[in-house]
């Protein structure tokens, strides 16, 4: 080992106690900042596959203006052709036409208004786990079968079970009456009580007809394999919708604001926690680096006179800082890295958590995962600030003058 | 009545890998209104000696009677309580507290003997008078020369007119005009409130003033000498 | 206790003996404090705002229903009990204000759309305490009377209906028989509301004209009251429903709404796990302190030893030094915290992130609250962590024996 190194690492333990407190604030604060930061993004990724999944998917086409106000008359037209073509082109099947419209469905006994998709029967569980949380009946099968699938909540109000029929009424596209009866043949139920109380699905065919849409459609939803495969499909899809339709493409921060919003106030408070604990950590190695840098004035004075350059005791200081540093850095990674794993093991809950998670389509208990990125994250900003809190003692050294240091004991 | 008695103290200290012998078989008795020397070389054994008076070191084997209590088996606080009491010290060096004024330093024995603060100024004034610190009291210890602290140590001890006072190597960092000053005060205390004073040095104008030249060697006593005091 | 203050002051100058020491561990005191103060306030402050909103939504502190509404809101679940009679059965009783009214889920249709909203039939001057809307904020006009011919519904609903003030709508709900119940109104008024959802999804019309729609006579779904404090509900829930009948089902806010709840009761955990960290992080410089204080002293406590001072005093000086310098510190951060607060009370824009805020159940502006309980809670939590973290180096400087700290080179 280099001799400066080996005098760097002794003068760290001459006081031991100090040295392990110091670099025990460093592993508090950085095994917290693996665990949080792991929860945190973990916790984001969860938060927007699980609400693309339900419904929105990646990225829609739409009428301008369509993501805004939901008009009916803002349609896509011959949309069950384009998004053939889309499936086509792009060799990928989760890509699928939808219609809506608002109706109010009345059973015998209850009217309730719901709003009311036409979907493509084949390709919907494509962009969608609606289909997939059917619990009783099945899904739709046909383009034009006189079927219906409404959610849990829905069905209880509503008061109808499987093969009831219920009555739709509402306007179509030119704003005429718009009337239908159909039969409920499946219900579903996705946890979430809007949807589940709001929702209901019928073939893509008979919606066109019972809402007058003449072959058009609002939607065409596509879902790619990843997130970050749904950005690089992004600008081949612009490019491949017919300039002259004027239609348009939103990615799903464009369609679910809330979403990235949401993660966005989320994270800025998370930073401001970070911030505060990085700053304490900062805090306490100044302390301790001024310390020890005080009271070896008198050694010091004495190097000093022996012809040592100030500077070469600045980057001692500097070199003992980065290596209590660097104890802190490891072993707060492993540390942070371990108590996330139990929680990998076993998951987290906290008491509030189902009623929270149920508003961002969470699980009620999550499972934090420690990548390297988040283990490390934390830790090296801590190490950062670490190494520019010991520059103001390190500097002070340019200022000691030898015979004055030495005098102090 | 003897103020101190001594009987058979041994007491060892290890040093790198030998072991020192502080106090060999040492019996000595101090009667009251005694005024005596504690002469050795360094590592003779006079500090070890006066600590283990002063209740700060517990001899290994031996017994220790202050004011006619056995100290060398009373708790830390009996112990406190005892040097609060009835003893004041002078130490060689860190004698004061280098947060508090000269005048603080002389009243914190007072204070945590609980002396109302009227009482405690006024005394605590008297005895800086009495050294010669007058105008100095409101000056902290960094403020002060090496003879200036060592006064206000001795002002701390004697300010409440303890019965034994305690000095190791009190004129260390004096020069001789004020030593002087320093054991004229000391003697006049020693007679006129029959104060006990048992007093580490090897400084021959201390001497002087005793009136019993205890000599000790490597932990023994060797010399023990009544002598009429100057 | 008679040595408290001398030794107050010996621990005050011991402070300040080392004053860079001090001063870097008073500002973290400080930041950390602040920091617990300020963080706390925000989320206090969004937590009330989105339990005001949520409170305003449903609204009212103490609610009554048919059993059955909840589960099916439905005008076959109504309450039958004319206002009269209620208000007969409430006398003597004291409340901010009450009010009983229709809610019905509805379906709101213009010439080109329709929508679903919730169908409000409501006294107005019964409601000017509950609503959030502001009455005379509205554009054109709002309700006048339980028996106004008009709607008042919301701006964003309006747009996406492609209707305004003067123009026609059309509600559809039914009746207790499931007979479809519709009437064309005339929109009277728009209103705007803190949070966009309001804005889509409440549709007012006056109580008795929604009877009269709805066919239910006198009938009503839900009675309503408000009490004073909304984290203090219980008084008012044992006035009602000592009054009530018992087919009837009263609720507190928080049991209708059990995401606003727990937030509630989140926040507290939240409040309290934050000051903890932050005080841990704290910990660790703070022990630092003071054992490096206590070492470069240790020749000066076996004087004090020496000279009669008892151990028991040594270990309390350092724990007052210890707290003389969180109280300092905290103090700072208290004023701190107010300081930065203050100018903050007008509200923090953050509708940058609004329909995130909404996704949360929060307004897309900020109001910190600084609650004196925060402020005691925080201050007193880390004085005594910080008391406990003393022990450990105070009891060891008690611990030293006079000649061995006296005679310690170094």
């Amino acid at each position: 080992m280099n001799i400066v190194l080996r005098l760097a690492w002794r003068n760290l333990w001459r006081q031991p106690r100090r040295t392990w407190l110091t670099t025990g604030a460093m592993v508090f604060s950085n095994t917290l900042l693996v665990f949080m930061i792991s929860l945190q993004f973990g916790m984001y990724e969860l938060m927007i596959d699980n609400t693309l999944q339900v419904f929105t998917g990646h990225m829609q086409v739409q009428a301008p203006g369509y993501r805004d106000d939901q008009k009916m008359r803002q349609a896509v037209p011959g949309i069950l052709p384009l998004a053939t073509r889309l499936r086509d082109e792009f060799e990928l099947d989760t890509i699928a036409a939808r219609g809506w419209a608002f109706g109010l469905a009345s059973s015998d006994e209850r009217s309730y208004g719901i709003g009311i998709f036409g979907v493509e029967p084949d390709y919907e569980p494509g962009v969608s786990s609606i289909p997939g949380l059917i619990k009783e009946g099945r899904f739709l099968e046909d383009y034009d079968e006189p079927g219906i699938v409404i959610g849990a909540v829905l069905a209880r109000n509503l008061r109808v079970g499987i093969g009831d029929e219920l009555t739709l009424l509402g306007s179509g596209r030119d704003g005429s009456f718009a009337a239908a009866v159909v039969n409920v043949v499946g219900i579903f139920e996705s946890g979430i009580p809007d949807i589940d109380r709001n929702f209901a699905e019928m073939p893509l065919g008979l919606f066109q007809d019972v809402f007058y849409m003449e072959g058009a459609g609002h939607q065409v939803v596509i879902s790619a394999e990843t997130l970050d495969a749904a950005e690089l499909l992004l600008p081949q899809l612009v490019a491949s919708l017919p300039a002259d339709a004027g239609l348009v493409v939103h990615d799903w921060d464009a369609l679910q604001p809330g979403l990235k919003q949401a993660i966005q106030a989320d994270m800025s408070s998370a930073f401001f926690m970070y911030g505060i604990l990085v700053i304490l950590v900062a805090f306490s190695v100044l302390n301790t680096q001024l310390m020890s840098v005080l009271e070896r004035t008198h050694e010091f004075g004495i190097v000093l006179s022996l012809g040592l350059r100030p500077g070469r005791l600045g980057r001692l200081v500097m070199l003992e800082t980065a290596l209590m540093g660097f104890m802190g850095l490891v072993i707060g990674a492993i540390t942070g890295t371990i108590f996330t794993t139990w929680f990998t093991v076993n998951g987290l809950s906290i008491p509030g958590m189902e009623e929270m998670a149920a508003m961002f389509n969470l699980p009620a208990r999550v499972y934090p995962e420690t990548t390297f990125g988040t283990a490390i994250a934390g830790p090296l900003i801590v190490y950062a600030f670490t190494l520019l809190a010991a520059l103001y003692p390190a500097l002070r050294l340019y200022r000691l003058h030898p015979v004055e240091a030495m005098r102090i004991n | 009545m003897s103020s101190v008695r001594c009987v058979d103290l041994r007491k060892t200290y290890r040093q790198g890998d030998q072991d020192v012998k502080a106090l060999d078989h040492v019996s000595i008795e101090i009667d009251e209104g005694g005024f005596v020397c504690l002469v050795a070389p360094s590592g003779g054994g006079k500090t070890t000696l006066l600590n283990a008076i002063g209740g700060l070191d517990i001899p290994d084997s031996g017994e220790v009677w202050v004011a006619e209590q056995r100290i060398d088996e009373m708790s830390k606080g009996e112990l406190a309580d005892l040097r609060l009491a009835n003893i004041g010290f002078v130490f060689q060096a860190y004698n004061l507290i280098p947060v508090l004024t000269a005048q603080e330093n002389v009243e914190f024995v007072m204070q945590v003997q609980g002396v109302p603060a009227a009482e405690r100024r006024e005394k605590s004034m008297a005895i800086l008078e009495e050294v010669g610190l007058r105008g100095l009291e409101d000056r902290r210890p960094a403020e002060m020369s090496g003879g200036q602290q060592q006064r206000v140590a001795v002002a701390r001890a004697i300010v409440s007119r303890p019965a034994l006072v305690l000095a190791d190597e009190p004129t260390a960092n004096l020069d001789s005009k004020t030593s002087d000053e320093l054991m004229e005060l000391f003697t006049e205390l020693n007679r006129h409130h029959n104060t006990t004073f048992v007093i580490a040095t090897h400084d021959q104008r201390v001497m002087r003033y005793a009136k019993r030249i205890v000599r000790m060697l490597d932990g023994r006593i060797v010399e023990d000498l009544e002598q009429d005091a100057a | 206790m008679r040595m408290t203050p001398v030794l107050t002051r010996l621990a005050w100058r011991y402070l300040w003996r080392n004053h860079r020491r001090t001063i870097i561990m008073l500002s973290a005191i400080a930041v950390g404090s602040w920091a617990m103060i300020f963080m706390t306030a925000l989320t206090r402050g969004m937590v009330d705002q989105m339990i005001a909103d949520g409170i305003s939504v449903l609204p009212g502190h103490v609610q009554v229903h048919d059993p059955e509404f909840l589960n099916d809101p439905s005008v076959a679940n109504r309450i039958t009990i004319p206002d009269r009679e209620l208000a007969a059965s409430f006398d003597g009783a004291e409340f901010r204000a009450w009010a009983s009214r229709v809610r019905v889920p509805a379906v709101i249709m213009s010439e080109r759309e329709s929508r679903g909203v919730t169908l409000l039939g409501i006294d107005p001057a019964a409601e000017r305490e509950f609503s959030f809307v502001s009455y005379d904020e509205v554009e054109g006009r709002f309700l006048e009377s339980p028996d106004d011919n008009g709607v008042v519904i919301g701006r964003k609903l309006a747009d996406k209906l492609d209707t305004e003030v003067g123009k026609r709508i059309v509600l559809m709900s039914q009746d207790p028989d499931n007979e479809i119940a519709d009437r064309g109104f005339r929109v009277v008024g728009l209103f705007e509301a803190s949070m966009p959802s309001f804005e889509e999804s409440f549709v007012f019309i006056g109580k008795t004209t929604a009877q009269k729609m709805l066919r239910i006579g006198e009938a009503t779904t839900e009675v309503v009251f408000l009490g004073d404090d909304y984290r203090d509900v219980d008084p008012t829930y044992e006035l009602v429903a000592e009054r009530v009948d018992g087919g009837l089902d009263v609720r507190r806010w928080h049991e209708i709404d059990t995401y606003l709840g727990t937030m509630l009761k989140v926040m507290d955990g939240f409040v309290l796990i934050w000051v903890v960290v932050i005080f841990l992080a704290l910990s660790f410089g703070l022990v630092n302190t003071l054992v490096m204080a206590v070492f470069e002293r240790v020749r000066e406590i076996g004087l004090m030893l020496a000279l009669g001072m008892k151990p028991s005093s040594i270990l309390a000086q350092i724990l007052i030094e210890s707290m003389l310098l969180l109280a300092t510190g905290l103090l700072i951060g208290d004023v701190l915290a107010v300081l930065t607060i203050q100018p903050l009370q007008g509200g923090i824009d953050i509708s940058a992130v609004a329909e995130g805020m909404e996704m949360m159940g929060a307004s897309s502006v900020l109001y910190p609250k600084l609650y004196l309980d925060d402020v005691v809670l925080a201050n007193v939590v880390v004085l005594i962590l910080g008391f406990l973290a003393s022990l450990s180096p105070a009891w060891r400087a008690s611990r030293y024996e006079p000649v061995e700290a006296i005679t310690k080179v170094g």
